[in-house]
């Protein structure tokens, strides 16, 4: 009984003064996380619609299931040129996360996957860059195309699809279709409401 | 003496990756190119040296039975802390590298240069052959980085080196091609070794 009661005591000062540490790091890391984690999405918001780069964005619905940015071409917010969201899909081996910009014709300005943990060599190359270019290729082919009737080629649409990679590009194509869809209803009841 | 070989076993002797066939796994899927090597190969040392220090350190207080148990927490403690450094300071080769950190708990390197290193050496030994190790599997699984990479993506740290016309072997960057080329250099070397055993009778 006393044995057990020592070994107990000694895994716990070991668990206690592990976590006591990770506690304090965590105090530490976790606000450099957050804090890169606001500046990557604002820097893909700025990059997806490029007409607002030096513009401001206005979070609309951020309660709902589909919060989306107002992309404004100016600093003080008058000029409207498109809209962000977030789509969230499920990939191959990994939940997908993409910002999508589009204008107010609907079409795409830009797209930029932030997270995906697909396989390595064929679904990574979804956000793959060649060498000697700046943007990944897969991303790059989703520009001026209107994005409600986007589909992969295997669908009989125009986005070619990563070879080894069809249901990592699917994912990524159908989520922004749907998404858009969706993100027309919300702005269309909101023009009406206005 | 001792000291150094301490140090060198890890490298050649008893390679982790080659020679104990230890912690194939993120091996095998990390190989894929050189920077994510390098990573991974930093990150396990870093969790190494860390674990093997602390449980030399603290290895008179530990009760045989429930040793198992308190490495994996001092080594859980260190993986986490690589985990969030890495996020924090190195977000892109911490999103390159993926799960394959926090996987580090359940690397048997880890866990066995606790069992069969740490808890019977002193502090100064342990990290010697921490950093031996570590340096064993950071070669290891670069070497054969360099060789998928080339073949896979006709590619050199990113570079491209074998011209417009070649055409990368998809094979060599999924999982067949890390066990194929993990296969040849492991007979390799067996080959070497085996040699030089023969060559001393």
């Amino acid at each position: 009984m006393n044995n057990i009661v020592q070994l107990g005591v000694r895994l716990l000062i070991v668990c206690v003064l592990s976590a006591g540490g990770l506690a304090l790091l965590n105090a530490k890391t976790s606000p450099i996380i957050a804090e890169y984690k606001r500046m990557e999405q604002e820097q893909a918001r700025k990059e997806v619609v490029p007409a607002a780069s030096a513009g401001l964005f206005v979070l609309r619905d951020s309660s709902t299931d589909l919060p989306y940015y107002e992309a404004y071409s100016d600093p003080e917010g008058i000029q409207l040129v498109g809209y962000v969201f977030n789509t969230v899909g499920k990939g191959y081996s990994s939940t997908m996360e993409t910002v999508v910009g589009v204008d107010l014709q609907w079409k795409i300005t830009g797209i930029k996957v932030t997270f995906q943990q697909e396989t390595p060599g064929l679904g990574t190359k979804s956000t793959e860059i060649r060498y000697g270019e700046t943007d990944p290729w897969f991303q790059r082919q989703f520009k001026s195309k209107p994005a409600e009737l986007i589909k992969v080629d295997k669908d009989g649409g125009e986005i070619q699809s990563i070879t080894g990679a069809t249901i990592t590009s699917r994912t990524i194509t159908d989520a922004i279709r749907n998404n858009t869809k969706l993100l027309k209803e919300k702005v269309t009841a909101r023009e009406k409401r206005s | 003496m001792s000291a150094t070989s301490e140090l060198i076993k890890g490298i050649w002797k008893e390679n982790p990756v080659f020679r104990l066939a230890l912690g194939l796994c993120p091996v095998l899927a990390l190989s894929t190119s050189i920077p994510n090597a390098i990573g991974m190969g930093i990150a396990l040392t870093f969790v190494l040296i860390g674990s093997n220090a602390i449980i030399s350190a603290i290895r008179k207080g530990v009760p045989g039975k429930i040793r198992i148990c308190i490495f994996i927490v001092v080594i859980a403690a260190f993986v986490t802390i690589a985990d969030m450094v890495m996020h924090a300071y190195q977000p892109a080769l911490h999103k390159s590298l993926g799960i394959f950190v926090p996987l580090i708990v359940v690397n048997c390197i880890v866990l066995g240069r606790a069992e069969a290193f740490a808890q019977k050496n002193g502090i100064w030994l342990s990290i010697l052959d921490a950093i031996g190790m570590g340096i064993g599997f950071t070669a290891a699984l670069t070497a054969i980085a360099i060789i998928r990479e080339i073949l896979g993506f006709g590619t050199l740290m990113g570079f491209p080196i074998l011209g417009q016309s070649f055409e990368p072997v998809i094979l060599m960057i999924l999982a067949p091609g890390a066990f194929i080329t993990m296969g040849l250099m492991l007979g390799g070397l067996n080959m070497i070794v085996a040699r030089q055993k023969k060559a001393q009778k």
